[in-house]
């Protein structure tokens, strides 16, 4: 059986093409990738992101217990923030990445990816001993749209009631009708924007409101583009089971100066047996699986995410390569249908944001 | 779902049209494919002189998402291909009848007897979507 969100009605009505996306019907596109892609860079667009799972920690140790479960540091920031963290094994490996929103003091919001949610409540559960609060899965009782773009903040302050100029990775809740939303300053656009959690009701007329507002509906394809043009890893792409933080780029994330979380041992070591490469092509559009080869023609490593940039029109793409075979000459090729094509090794993500 | 199917072509099910003329036959992609596939990015076809055969693959075509194969309606020489096409595969979204991608020297006429008719190619679509 697939899930539907509540908008689901309202994806159909707008003419979405609907594809089934970890166990749910989700709109993939409405119009056109592209324009949906543009209209997030330059504008504002909305995702329907309720799919997405939430679970509240609640009571003395809400803080010190996500503190533990994940390897940044969410008691270092101050209430009112979110914090993007891997939630990792003590052998290191990433069962998830997610976002702790520190909502008010003992009260801690932890929104995981739709795939993992079953996953990681029952490790969160396993690992809730010891502290003094309560753990509960809420995914079923709300409901999430992430407004992005640059106009998102002027649109979102004519919807919500005293909608503050939150900083980049804050949250706060805000009136809306006669309901109350958990409005964050978060996304995964690389864009300004707004994630938004209310129950089902209030957000299908929040996004009611976005539609007479004439805010773009954008679906999962421009959603992944965005991501990928500003370097976002994806959880079953660049991060997996088989993977710890160092290996998807994300040493900034473990802060081993924090006295105890769970996988420190391990990762004080420094696993890594991977690097995560951004490529960018001139000619040819790299897709995931697609081999990555050194200028010898050897195999090194594999496309983890690709698609064509809207934004600059060529090939992008992550790549995971095995650390031993990383080419000192930087010189990378991408193996596309038996013909290799030439990769630059880019540094900084694809495009800039316009986030805060 | 309605499509625009033009009664001067033949068509495949991997959804390529064909315009016979004479022994030459130009190849493209049906107008119900172009709006399947999406914003089409990348485009790869033979050179002139190459062989293509019925029913297997001789390019691809790409949205940002999706890489689809693109299937030869018949056997034969490739005697013409469409340049402007590969700078600006978009054209294909935006007239997909208007924008053939080959065109073949057609080795066995009999092939083009297997190909659907616009009348076949509507029951096609409508039965298998």
């Amino acid at each position: 059986m697939t899930l539907r969100t509540q908008l689901y009605e309202e994806h159909v009505k707008l003419g979405a093409k609907i594809v089934p996306f970890a166990g749910w019907d989700m709109p993939v596109q409405y119009t056109s990738v592209k324009d949906e892609v543009l209209a997030i860079r330059n504008s504002a667009g909305v995702f329907d992101v309720s799919h997405m799972g939430e679970f509240f920690l609640e009571g003395t140790d809400a803080e010190a217990f996500a503190d533990y479960l994940v390897t940044n540091d969410i008691l270092s920031a101050p209430t009112g923030k979110a914090v993007y963290s891997p939630l990792c094994r003590e052998n290191g490996t990433v069962i998830d990445d997610l976002i702790v929103y520190k909502l008010s003091p003992g009260r801690v919001l932890i929104c995981v990816n739709a795939s993992n949610i079953e996953k990681d409540f029952a490790w969160i559960k396993s690992k809730h001993v010891g502290f003094s609060c309560n753990l509960s899965d809420r995914s079923q009782d709300y409901s999430l749209v992430a407004l992005q773009g640059p106009a998102s903040f002027k649109i979102l302050s004519t919807v919500v009631q005293d909608l503050p100029d939150l900083e980049y990775y804050s949250v706060h809740e805000c009136g809306f009708g006669s309901k109350q939303v958990i409005v964050a300053r978060t996304g995964y656009t690389g864009e300004d924007g707004f994630e938004i959690f209310g129950d089902h009701e209030t957000i299908k007329s929040l996004w009611q409101k976005f539609m007479t507002l004439k805010v773009v509906p954008c679906g999962l394809a421009a959603r992944d583009v965005l991501r990928l043009e500003v370097c976002y890893p994806l959880y079953g792409h660049e991060l997996s089971d088989e993977v710890n933080p160092y290996d998807a780029g994300l040493g900034w994330t473990v802060k081993l100066a924090k006295p105890k979380f769970i996988g420190k041992d391990a990762l004080a070591k420094k696993p890594v047996k991977f690097k995560l490469v951004k490529l960018l092509l001139e000619k040819g559009i790299p897709r995931e699986g697609y081999p990555v080869l050194n200028a010898a023609r050897e195999v090194i490593g594999a496309v983890t995410s690709g698609t064509m940039s809207v934004v600059l029109n060529k090939g992008i793409a992550f790549a995971r390569i095995n650390l031993d075979k990383a080419p000192a000459d930087e010189v990378f090729l991408v193996d596309i249908r038996q013909k290799p094509y030439e990769a630059q090794l880019v540094k900084k993500p694809f495009v800039t944001g316009g986030h805060k | 779902m309605a499509t625009n199917i033009p009664g001067n072509l033949k068509y495949t099910k991997e959804h390529e049209w064909a315009l016979v003329d004479g022994s030459t036959v130009a190849i493209g992609i049906t107008d119900f494919a172009q709006s399947a596939l999406g914003d089409i990015v990348f485009l790869e076809v033979p050179e002139v002189g190459a062989e293509v055969k019925t029913g297997t693959t001789f390019g691809v075509v790409e949205s940002i998402k999706s890489v689809s194969d693109l299937y030869s309606p018949v056997s034969g020489e490739v005697v013409a291909k469409n340049n402007d096409l590969e700078s600006s595969p978009e054209k294909i979204n935006e007239d997909a009848y208007g924008s053939w991608l080959i065109k073949v020297k057609v080795k066995n006429s009999s092939d083009l007897e297997n190909l659907m008719s616009p009348e076949q190619y509507q029951e096609f679509c409508n039965s298998s979507h």
